[in-house]
């Protein structure tokens, strides 16, 4: 049984012209237009995700790997031109074509996303423990008992000092900043979880911990995730598939184990022969 | 039981308005007539109407009269006034190189066609109380002035040379804005604000909010800092489509103050063109008048970077009748709201343990729940 | 109470009405000016505001009445009242009443107040209409900052002046921010702020003003009314019209509608306490009481602190008869209203009322 379907994906930015889509791509060598220079952030992307599995999502920056994240993630276009088929186990029909209620009761329940950027994903005047607590009031908890319960087993689950929990995020180191976004995103037991760039602008040794982190506690809830990152260690730990994405374009898929060793795609072998 | 504060009634308000009426009335000296204001008080008129949206100097005469010099009263009189007004036509849009400038300068060129036009102002004058201006001799210093008596003339509109160079990025603007603009006084302004309902209420804007957010944005708020194409005083034309003939038709002059401003903020990339500011306010206030250019410019901007760039924050806080009477409602009692306050700090007092106050929470100590039993005098860690 | 009355008062029909103001039959201003200066108020039309203004102040009102909570934008008139003074409330006012009308003003609960006096002035004079200061006979009643203690019933209608309409911008000064949030009944802010409010205090720290859902589904800004009234909203026999002038919204709660204030499970909703206070004029022990000073000085320097009814109209009555219930002038018993009346909040002694269960996790 498939948990996450989707088909097509497809997001270009600027005035297409109509041809955007075949005079880009990897065998043109970019995702910008030559004829009106429309960008074509992606283009037919499709992929599926199984329960429990999680799945990576590997590219340089430009490749367009966010912004299937962020069509996954159900976010809000707030610009471009979006279209595509996005299908969610338990749910019906295509939900990139939800209305925005619907698409906000699933973020606040079966989806959740931890954006690359803390100031998109975070408020950051609210106190850490607010935010995680945002998301389970947003998703009809009414009894604040329970919220500050639920709040402090996520700060424990993922390692963020419980006494912290009342302090203004601001006042939050970097890494902890990260554990709040994944905990905010864990808080309604969502059936899958959606990490764009989850090390970024982390010092290495954190980036390591918050990844052990997650690693955990994906296992221990058994939730589906998409990993997104331009960085092949990171996917190379988390991921049990691996897509690799060019020029808006997926150009290889395959087990995460195979594809790093045995890389079929020229440009994935470049990818991996630069890491090593 | 006279213990409801502001027991009244009408006949207090009554009598109250009688003592301020009183404070007009000097017997030994004769009242302020309409003429008087009207002549030789223009710049309080003038604010009057503009901040009022009406151009009427005589009846702005009578209000700033009424209000006692209260120029935001006295427009505040105005609008109320304007509001029940009968609507018979609307004018049609006027050029304002139309205009017959009585005094016009452009910072941005030495010289401009037409000229530069210094005009009647106190601008270079140094600023010294002239103790004889009370029972002077009132001989008209221009009297023996020889001049021709030409008619005056209109000039060219400086910013049309930097538009014709394609220098000015001109806001858009929606086609029906420009046909048919919303009428901010008779449909509420809901934000995003078009551009046709921002001008109308930096227009109306009170005049020392608009030149104090105008300012913030050249002092550093912001990043608008203009140069002015031209600043201009001057009558412009009011006209109308003849009901019969359908003719356009000139049916009086209105006195208007305009400023246009270009800033160095490159509206696009590729065909890099100056950002455009403009004011227009009634009656005589250059300086409401550029204040309303910066603020022009700086909302297009449309970021909340900075104050001055937020279109909501800018409109919400020039409006001067929303202001003056906000600040003002203060002194009205909020008993009701300061028992419920009060009712607040004194619950989390007792449940923190702190000075349970004698009479009040007596009884009800206990409400705080868990509260520490014994309660500490007065403690520094709250 | 409205149109009939209104239209017909200045003897035109409506449609001739539509942009009707003050007409001036004057060739220059300053004849204009003479004209007026001896006519007063007579140079204005019936109920001040023009037809057409009216007509559409009912119409952001039925609006409101049609969307329960949400908030109308109208184009508010600049009136001869100061903005923030009731502005909002006097033009609703104005749109509703007809000549056969009883109005009633108060202000923090007194009729008495300058400011209730000068808006009832008003009315007086430009809308002929009789004015009242008992709750029960008013037709219309204007308030600023109170629901009256009498129960109001099916045909009379509560105007309550609102300073701020949006209980949201408390989390959030952007109106187009804020009205993106209503239109997707996106609440979590506001829950934060609870929540914040309760880890930092250990009970929610609102005083008047206090948020409530209607019908499920908009949040609204009550006015700041005391968290005493916020009770007397929900499921009520009249209908309440919330008009702000200054920042031309107006919204309404119809009848029977359901009102919620915005409270934890476990963290209440509590009305102010007023523990072994009565009142100083009446002896009422089930009314929402104000604190005063005598002149003698404070409690703390010798002075007294006395506790008065703040609703005057109600505690008049109750002077003459103790026993009043709030329900008296109905043909039914039992009416719930709020605090002190069967079915209110944590039953019907006050002191009761202020246990409340909050702040038992701190």
């Amino acid at each position: 049984m498939t948990l996450l379907d989707a088909s097509d994906l497809r997001r270009v930015y600027g005035d297409s012209c109509g041809d955007c889509v075949e005079l880009t791509g990897d065998a043109a060598g970019t995702n910008q237009c030559p004829e009106c220079g429309a960008v074509v952030a992606c283009a037919d992307v499709s992929l599926d995700v199984e329960p429990g599995e999680v799945l990576g999502i590997v590219g340089e920056s430009g490749s367009g790997k966010s912004s299937v994240a962020e069509l996954l993630a159900l976010e809000r276009a707030t610009d471009g031109q979006a279209s595509g088929d996005v299908r969610l186990d338990g749910h019906d029909g295509n939900l990139l074509d939800a209305d925005y209620e619907t698409r906000h009761r699933l973020r606040n329940g079966a989806v959740g996303l931890v954006h690359q950027h803390v100031r998109d994903g975070l408020n950051l005047e609210f106190t850490g423990g607010g935010n995680v607590a945002e998301k389970l009031l947003a998703a009809g908890w009414r009894n604040f008992g329970d919220v500050r319960d639920r709040v402090r087993d996520l700060f424990e689950e993922t390692e963020v000092p419980v006494e912290r929990m009342d302090d203004p995020t601001e006042t939050y180191s970097g890494g902890m900043q990260r554990r709040v976004q994944i905990a905010r995103a864990l808080a309604t037991d969502p059936d899958v979880v959606i990490l764009d760039e989850p090390t970024t602008g982390l010092d290495v040794s954190v980036q390591a911990r918050v990844l052990d982190m997650f690693r955990r506690i994906q296992r221990e809830e058994d939730v589906a995730a998409v990993v997104v990152s331009h960085d092949l260690g990171v996917v190379r730990l988390l991921a049990d598939r691996t897509l690799v994405m060019r020029h808006g374009r997926v150009v290889e898929t395959g087990l995460t184990d195979r594809v790093m060793e045995d890389p079929h795609h020229e440009y994935t072998q470049t990818l991996i022969n630069s890491v090593i | 039981m006279g213990y409801v504060a502001v027991t009244a009634g009408e006949e207090i308000i009554e009598r109250a308005e009688d003592l301020f009426e009183k404070q007009r009335l000097d017997d030994d000296a004769p009242s302020l007539s309409v003429d008087q204001v009207d002549g030789q008080l223009s710049r309080l008129t003038a604010q009057a109407m503009s901040e009022g949206g009406l151009y009427a100097p005589r009846l702005a005469a009578l209000a700033v009269i009424q209000a006692q010099g209260d120029t935001v009263e006295a427009s505040f009189l105005l609008q109320a006034y304007r509001s029940t007004l009968e609507r018979w036509d609307e004018t049609n849009p006027v050029d304002p190189s139309d205009m017959f400038a009585t005094r016009r300068v452009s910072p941005a060129y030495k010289d401009v066609p037409g000229g530069q036009i210094l005009g009647p102002t106190k601008d270079y004058t140094q600023r010294l109380l002239d103790f004889d201006i009370e029972g002077a001799d009132e001989i008209d210093p221009t009297a023996d002035w020889d001049l021709p008596d030409a008619e005056p003339t209109t000039v060219r509109n400086v910013m049309d040379v930097l538009r014709e160079e394609g220098l000015v990025h001109e806001p858009a603007a929606d086609a029906a804005d420009l046909d048919d603009p919303v009428d901010t006084t008779r449909e509420p302004v809901t934000h995003p604000a078009g551009r046709d309902e921002v001008l109308q209420e930096l227009a109306r804007g009170e005049t020392g909010a608009v030149t104090a957010l105008g300012y913030s944005a050249m002092r550093g708020y912001g990043q608008v800092h203009p140069t002015l194409a031209e600043v201009r005083v001057g009558k412009l034309p009011v006209r109308i489509t003849h009901p019969y003939t359908g003719d356009d038709v000139r049916v009086t002059d209105v006195e208007v103050s305009e400023s246009e401003a270009v800033v160095p903020v490159y509206a696009k990339r590729d065909d890099p063109q100056f950002a455009f500011g403009y004011g227009l306010t009634f009656g005589r206030n250059e300086r409401k008048t550029i204040a309303m250019t910066i603020l022009d410019a700086s909302i297009q901007l449309d970021s909340e970077a900075e104050p001055a760039e937020n279109p909501e924050f800018v409109l919400d806080a020039v409006d001067g009748l929303d202001s003056f009477g906000f600040i003002e409602h203060l002194k009205l009692p909020h008993y009701v709201t300061f028992q419920s306050i009060l009712d607040r700090i004194r619950a989390v007092r007792e449940g923190r343990g702190l000075d349970a106050e004698v009479g009040t929470a007596a009884s009800s100590a206990a409400d705080g729940g868990d509260a520490p039993a014994q309660a500490p005098e007065v403690s520094d860690d709250d | 109470m409205t149109d009939a009355g209104a239209d017909a008062a200045d003897g035109t029909e409506p449609a001739a009405a539509a942009e009707s103001g003050t007409q001036i039959s004057a060739t220059s201003v300053a004849d204009a000016v003479d004209d007026l200066s001896g006519e007063g108020l007579s140079g204005y039309n019936y109920a001040y505001l023009d037809e057409h203004t009216k007509r559409e102040v009912r119409r952001a009102i039925l609006k409101g009445i049609a969307i329960p909570g949400h908030q109308v934008p109208f184009a508010s008139r600049p009136m001869p009242l100061a903005r923030g003074w009731g502005t909002g409330g006097i033009q609703a006012s104005l749109s509703l009443l007809g000549p056969d009308d009883a109005f009633k003003v108060i202000d923090q609960g007194s009729d008495e107040s300058v400011n209730a006096a000068n808006v009832r002035r008003l009315a007086e004079t430009t809308a002929e209409v009789e004015t009242t200061t008992d709750t029960t006979e008013a037709d219309v009643i204007q308030t600023r900052h109170r629901i009256p203690e009498e129960v109001l019933d099916e045909d009379q209608i509560l105007v309550l002046q609102v300073p701020i309409t949006d209980a949201l911008r408390k989390v959030d000064s952007s109106d187009a921010a804020n009205r993106r949030r209503h239109a997707h009944a996106n609440y979590g802010k506001m829950w934060v702020h609870l929540y914040e409010n309760v880890v930092e205090w250990g009970e929610i720290q609102i005083a008047a003003r206090y948020p409530a859902m209607v019908a499920g589904r908009y949040l609204m800004d009550p006015s700041p009314i005391p968290r005493w009234d916020l009770p007397k909203l929900d499921d009520a026999d009249n209908l309440f019209v919330f008009a702000a002038g200054r920042e031309a919204r107006i919204y309404a709660v119809p009848p029977h509608t359901d009102v919620e204030p915005l409270a934890f499970e476990d963290k209440s909703f509590q009305v102010e306490r007023f523990p072994d206070q009565s009142c100083h004029s009446c002896g009422s022990t089930d009314t929402y009481l104000t604190e005063i000073e005598t002149e003698e000085g404070t409690e703390s320097d010798g002075g007294d602190r006395l506790y008065v009814c703040n609703d005057t109209s109600f505690c008049l009555k109750r002077q003459d008869d103790p026993g009043l219930a709030k329900d008296h002038h109905l043909d039914r018993e039992g009416v719930d209203w709020g605090p002190g009346t069967p079915g209110g909040p944590a039953g019907a002694d006050r002191d009761e009322l202020a246990e409340g269960d909050g702040g038992d996790d701190a």
